[in-house]
């Protein structure tokens, strides 16, 4: 539910901005890399969708993805929450909510 | 203007029409409301005849398609479908594209937001018949959406069907005639474009129309297709696609192949990603019972002029007012608050999209 509001603060802002492009940075690197997909970083835009449209990666890439994501964060996706792979920015929500210590322990 | 082959019929259904682009379309037939849950809940059953819709030869659509296309034409698969964007010289785009490798022919599919006349000129200049044919006159689009749209492809083309990927392409007969279908929605639900050539269309719309119908289904109009593609996030021409036009901060670089030589618009293109990236598009979300956000909207950030709204829609299964706003590089990150119209105005939120959970996820049709 989306009913919550962001920080309001400059220093808050820059809080979840630092901590949340550090997160995108090392995932879309360690994507680009192991799928070995012809884009830029800064071409990979957060919303696009990973697999089915946008990227257009298969069932194979969605288990490199999930390796990927166990790999940089040394987080683990359960089947059923696969879902998560939707986009970069899912993915991205996802760890920071572990990194919260707010996600489902696999 | 250019109107659907099957108009009549829409109207004795109760379709309301308006203008888009030079092309008339069915806006609606009942309310937003009801046509959105249609097609999350059950199916529904759009006409997408707007759509301009070429059948090339194989042996001249690879060569007159790749020049023109951002997508890489030569690498699509027998059988399956590209989805990229045609662009003008300056590197705007202007037509969301498919191009389906059908055997001896090319499908090639254009959402345009250009009078057919402007895009005849971006497409073919010398008028060579370059493309092939234009079957646009002698066809019916049907955008048949949701979550259970494929029982109904099952029930009317056979199981097989359920074995198509997204992305590609299968001919089939219905009353004696080829109906080419695609498997290509843009709604996040099941989704299938069907082209059926006019001594079939009106059979099969009334088909499709009374298997809708029997699961609880609706006729649906273009404009909650709008809504659908916004709490989906897909790329949308006639909302943030006609508002920023420019392919990079729309992030659709995932339609260009960069390496390839040439195609319209590449120059440009070329010339503004080596400059780097200075805005792009993000998710907004209002808070549940707040004021609607309205496309065009200024946006703040910390007190100071941030962007604009660039599309704006309500997603029923949020309850919430969604909206994809044109922000800086820098504060362009979903979790932050934005105000909307003025430094204190009604807050925002960035959010990370797409925001909803489609039911078609938890269905397996391999499984079927």
């Amino acid at each position: 539910m989306l009913t919550q509001i962001g920080p309001s603060t400059p220093t808050q802002s820059a809080q979840v901005i630092a901590r949340r492009a550090k997160v995108i940075q090392t995932f879309k690197d360690e994507l680009i890399r192991r799928l070995n997909l012809p884009y830029l970083p800064e071409d990979l835009h957060e919303d696009v969708s990973l697999l089915g449209s946008g990227l257009g990666l298969d069932s194979l890439d969605a288990l490199e993805i999930v390796l990927c994501i166990e790999s940089c964060f040394r987080i683990k996706i359960p089947d059923e929450n696969i879902s998560v792979l939707r986009s970069i920015n899912t993915v991205v929500d996802y760890v920071l909510e572990h990194q919260d210590g707010k996600g489902t322990t696999p | 203007m250019r109107a659907s082959l099957l108009r009549p019929h829409l109207a004795q259904a109760g379709a309301s029409f308006r203008p888009r682009h030079g092309v008339e379309v069915v806006a609606h037939f009942t309310d937003r409301a009801s046509e959105y849950a249609a097609i999350r809940n059950a199916v529904g059953l759009t006409d997408f005849s707007f759509l301009r819709t070429f059948a090339i030869p194989e042996a001249q659509a690879i060569d007159a398609l790749d020049v023109l296309l951002a997508g890489n034409v030569p690498k699509i698969r027998f059988g399956r479908v590209l989805h990229t964007f045609l662009a003008d010289p300056h590197g705007h785009v202007v037509a969301d594209c498919f191009v389906a490798n059908n055997d001896q022919e090319f499908l090639f599919t254009c959402e345009s937001i250009l009078s057919d006349d402007s895009l005849n000129s971006l497409l073919d200049p010398s008028g060579s018949g370059i493309l092939g044919q234009d079957l646009t006159p002698d066809i019916a689009v049907f955008s048949l959406d949701g979550y259970k749209a494929w029982e109904i492809v099952k029930k009317v083309f056979g199981p097989d069907v359920l074995g198509l990927p997204y992305l590609s392409i299968e001919n089939y007969s219905f009353a004696g005639q080829p109906v080419r279908l695609i498997r290509a929605g843009k709604t996040s639900e099941f989704g299938y474009l069907l082209f059926a050539p006019k001594s079939a269309a009106a059979e099969l719309f009334e088909t499709l129309r009374t298997e809708v119908t029997a699961r609880e289904g609706r006729l649906c109009g273009v404009e909650v297709h709008d809504d659908l593609r916004l709490d989906g996030r897909f790329f949308n021409i006639h909302a943030e696609g006609s508002q920023v036009r420019d392919p990079l901060p729309l992030g659709l670089q995932w339609m260009v192949d960069f390496d390839k030589p040439d195609f319209l618009g590449a120059a440009a293109i070329r010339e503004r990603r080596a400059a780097g990236l200075q805005s792009k598009i993000i998710g907004l979300a209002a808070p549940q019972g707040a004021e609607s956000i309205v496309l065009g909207t200024e946006l703040f950030h910390e007190g100071r002029a941030a962007g604009k709204v660039v599309a704006q829609g309500f997603s029923p299964v949020l309850s919430q007012s969604l909206a994809l706003g044109l922000l800086p590089i820098d504060i362009a990150y979903s979790g932050l608050e934005f105000r909307r119209s003025q430094p204190d105005g009604p807050a925002l939120r960035s959010i990370s999209m797409p925001p909803i959970m489609p039911r078609s996820l938890s269905v397996k049709l391999d499984e079927m």
